[in-house]
Formats: C-alpha cells, sequence, structure tokens
C-alpha cells in the first residue's frame, strides 16, 4: 500500500459510513412515519423526549433498544432499528479509520504508531464492551 | 397529535441541525457547540437528549468533511493518531462524569460550563487565520521519535508548506482535557484540539484544523458508545440533527469559501456569545443562585453578548493592525 492509496481508501470509507448511516436514518424515520410507530410504540411515543408529565413523561430512548434485537429489527422492517443501525454505522466509522491506519502502519513497520493505533482502538472498544457492563441493567 | 405535526415537529429539528451545522462550520466552531444551546433553549429538549444528539451529529459532520481533508492530504492522519490516546481516554473519563451529572440530577452543572466552555472558544476561534503557518521551529526529540515531520500543498500560497511538530507530550495533555470536555458536553471540542496543535504543537493552522475535524470523529465515537448504553440518546432526535447538521455544514463549507467579507463572521461570533451567556445563566438560574425569569435572561444574554463580542472585536482588530506593522 503506498501513501498515496491509503489517503484514498481512508477518503473512501468516510465518505461510504456518511452516505449509508444517512440512508438508513432516513428509511427508518420514513418507515416509522409509514407503518404508524415500531416495536410496538406509536409514534408520539417515538418522538416524545419526556418534558411533561405523567404519561406524557415517557420517552424512548437508547438504553432501551438492545443492540442484539439489531439484526432481527431490520429484517422486520422496524423503524426504529434501522435509525439505531443508521447510528452505529456512524459510530463504526471513525474507528473503521482507526482499523485501516493500524493495518497502514503495520505494512510500514511503524512500530511505535502500531501501538499508538492499538492503544486507541482499546480506548474504543472499552468504552463500547467493558464500561456498559457497569451500567444499570 | 396526529402524525402530521410530528412530521412537521422532526422536520423542525432538522432544520434547527442545519442552523447549527451551517453557523458551526461559518465560524469553525463545530455544529455540535451550536446545536446544544440551539436544542435547550429553542426546543425545549432536555440537555441530556441535546448532547446524545450533538454527540452523534459530530460524528456525521467530522467524517463528511475529513474526507476531503484527508484525499487532499492536508490532514496528518499520523499525528491525529497519536494525539487520540489522550482523547479516547478523556472521552471515556467524561462520559463517565456525564453519568455521574446526570445520575445524582446536576444538569445545571453541563448548562453551566457548556456556556464557559463556548465563551472561551471565542476567541482562539475568532483569532484563525491570524498565524496561517508559524515560524518553523528546531525539531526536539520528539518531533524524531514521533516523527512529526510533514509537508502539505497550499493552494492559496501555491507551494508546498513544511513543518516540524514539537512538544509531542504538551498536545497529549491538553488533548486528554478536549476529550473530557468531549464526553462531558457532548460535542467534538474542536476548538480545544486546534488550541492543542497550534499553540502546543507549532503546527500550521491548515494542518491543525483539518486534523482536528478528522480526530473529532473518533472522539464521539468513544463518547457516544457510552452515551447509547446509558440511554443519553433519543433516536428521532438524533436521526433529525445527524441529518440536519450534516446538510447544514455542508452548506456551509460551500458558504465560507466564496465568503468575501470576512466580516460578517462577527455577526455569527455575536450570535454564539449569546447562546453561551444564554446557557451560563439558564444552568445558574436552574440552581435556583441567579435570574430565574425567562424573559429577563434572554434580555440580559443579548446584552452582555453585544458587549462581549465588540470588546473581543476591538482586541483583536488591535492585534491585527499590529501585524501589519511587524
Amino acid at each position: 500500500m503506498s501513501k498515496y492509496e491509503f489517503n484514498d481508501i481512508l477518503s473512501v470509507v468516510l465518505r461510504l459510513g456518511v452516505v449509508i448511516s444517512i440512508i438508513l436514518l432516513a428509511t427508518g424515520v420514513a418507515l416509522i412515519f409509514m407503518m404508524h410507530g415500531a416495536d410496538g410504540y406509536s409514534i408520539d411515543q417515538i418522538a416524545s423526549y419526556g418534558t411533561g408529565t405523567g404519561a406524557s413523561s415517557f420517552s424512548l430512548n437508547s438504553s432501551s433498544l438492545p443492540l442484539t434485537g439489531l439484526l432481527n429489527g431490520v429484517i422486520h422492517l422496524n423503524g426504529l432499528y434501522f435509525i439505531s443501525l443508521g447510528l452505529w454505522v456512524l459510530i463504526f466509522t471513525p474507528i473503521s479509520i482507526v482499523l485501516i491506519s493500524l493495518a497502514e502502519f503495520a505494512y510500514l513497520k511503524n512500530r511505535l504508531y502500531v501501538a499508538l493505533s492499538i492503544i486507541v482502538l482499546f480506548d474504543l472498544f472499552f468504552a463500547m464492551l467493558v464500561v456498559p457492563i457497569y451500567f444499570h441493567v | 397529535m396526529t402524525p402530521l405535526v410530528t412530521l412537521f415537529n422532526f422536520l423542525l429539528i432538522v432544520v434547527g441541525g442545519f442552523s447549527a451545522g451551517l453557523l458551526g462550520s461559518l465560524t469553525g466552531l463545530g455544529g455540535g457547540t451550536v446545536l446544544v444551546p440551539l436544542l435547550t433553549i429553542f426546543y425545549g429538549i432536555p440537555i441530556i437528549y441535546a448532547t446524545g444528539a450533538s454527540l452523534i451529529s459530530t460524528i456525521a459532520t467530522s467524517a463528511g468533511s475529513a474526507s476531503a481533508y484527508v484525499k487532499e492530504r492536508i490532514s496528518n492522519v499520523k499525528i491525529g493518531i497519536g494525539l487520540e490516546v489522550a482523547t479516547t481516554a478523556g472521552a471515556i473519563i467524561g462520559s463517565l462524569l456525564a453519568v455521574y451529572v446526570y445520575d445524582h440530577r446536576l444538569q445545571w452543572i453541563i448548562y453551566v460550563l457548556f456556556g464557559a466552555v463556548l465563551l472561551f472558544s471565542l476567541y482562539p476561534t475568532a483569532q484563525k487565520g491570524r498565524h496561517e503557518i508559524p515560524p518553523l521551529k528546531k525539531p526536539d526529540w520528539t518531533t524524531r521519535i514521533f516523527q512529526m515531520t510533514g509537508v502539505y500543498y497550499d493552494a492559496k500560497l501555491k507551494k508546498d508548506v513544511h513543518y516540524n511538530g514539537v512538544k509531542w507530550w504538551a498536545g497529549e495533555i491538553v488533548m486528554l482535557f478536549a476529550g473530557i470536555i468531549s464526553g462531558l458536553l457532548g460535542i467534538g471540542s474542536g476548538a480545544m484540539k486546534v488550541l492543542g496543535m497550534d499553540w502546543a504543537m507549532n503546527l500550521p493552522m491548515k494542518v491543525t484544523t483539518t486534523t482536528s475535524n478528522f480526530m473529532v470523529g473518533i472522539t464521539a465515537a468513544t463518547g457516544s458508545s457510552i452515551y447509547w448504553y446509558a440511554g443519553y440518546i433519543q433516536v428521532f432526535i438524533a436521526a433529525a440533527t445527524a441529518i440536519g447538521v450534516l446538510a447544514g455544514s455542508f452548506v456551509g463549507t460551500k458558504i465560507l469559501v466564496r465568503m468575501s467579507n470576512k466580516n460578517i463572521r462577527w455577526l455569527f461570533f455575536a450570535v454564539l456569545s449569546f447562546l453561551g451567556v444564554e446557557m451560563l445563566l439558564k444552568g445558574l438560574a436552574s440552581n435556583n443562585s441567579f435570574v430565574t425569569s425567562g424573559t429577563v435572561r434572554l434580555a440580559l444574554s443579548a446584552l452582555t453578548s453585544v458587549i462581549l463580542i465588540s470588546c473581543l472585536f476591538l482586541v483583536i482588530r488591535k492585534q491585527e493592525a499590529e501585524d501589519v506593522k511587524v
């Protein structure tokens, strides 16, 4: 991999990540409106952000959207999971940039930067996999 | 509410995101920094969801614009990744602090900090373009070890610009704080990253801003996954703002290139300082320690921001005049 290709790959991955994500987000929103809700929630419930009292204090947020339901939700054209997938594609876009950089540094035998990219990846996955263990549930 | 009203509300948030993206890119402060005050002050969205939506939108705009800068080889990917060691660690600390703050219903702290960070970001952002290319400093030991020698082609100057980054460790320290702020407030904290690379590491402004742009996405991704599990992301709002902010900053970048009158930026800075003061006061008000009447607060924010921006304008004008003399 030459220096030339490396930057071009990064650029394409960044753009691709954004485009795919936006398409998924828009599809998800369209599905929610067409199907009058998703996952047993009404459009109102999905849109609510819980500033009211009583019934309207309800709000549906990411903690009630388990990632294990992602695949199933998308197959069943569940708008909420389309949006979730779109958001996770977005989160994974920068992560894939670090992965590609790691590959490039390994190819160039740049040990120091291989180590630094691994630390960054460790931080990213620590936030994703380890930290949540200590949350509510 | 009928679905039509909800759709209208959705589009309204998209428009808000668009304005934030536009203003964020025209001032160079980033979409998230404008989005959070906009959503909390004008839309009544709880700050917890405003910051969640902002963090997600920050990734979208960072990826969108970094794509171009990486291709043009202005961003220094190597320096960026190296500094991400500190920003990602900082983002974890910051997000956990946010969880603590929200668990204890201390929202006012977030408002006050947000206002303060926004106001403090104004000065370095307004100065932007003053020292486009810093004097080439003698490389220090970190320049060699961390391979911080680089070159980019400057289209305006029509020549290759060579540079040596120095004081890697100092950059890392600033980045740690930038990461904490990013995780705590749900913004990219690009202004602080620029500060670190510009002041501490002596990198040219173009490299600094574009590398910061590239880094912001990685930092925000770290915070986002913690925000996700903590339940700070309301997907309906986040979807709307991601689309809106991305579109807004795209248009903003196009306008920025064509904008001939740079003084118009001051109008935008005034808007930003208004948002900053308002956040600060809103935080103090919800802690019942300062003016709790909404209207009085808005008037006070407007007045303070006008004074603030006038002072900033004069100070920077004076600096520029001195630069010309030298």
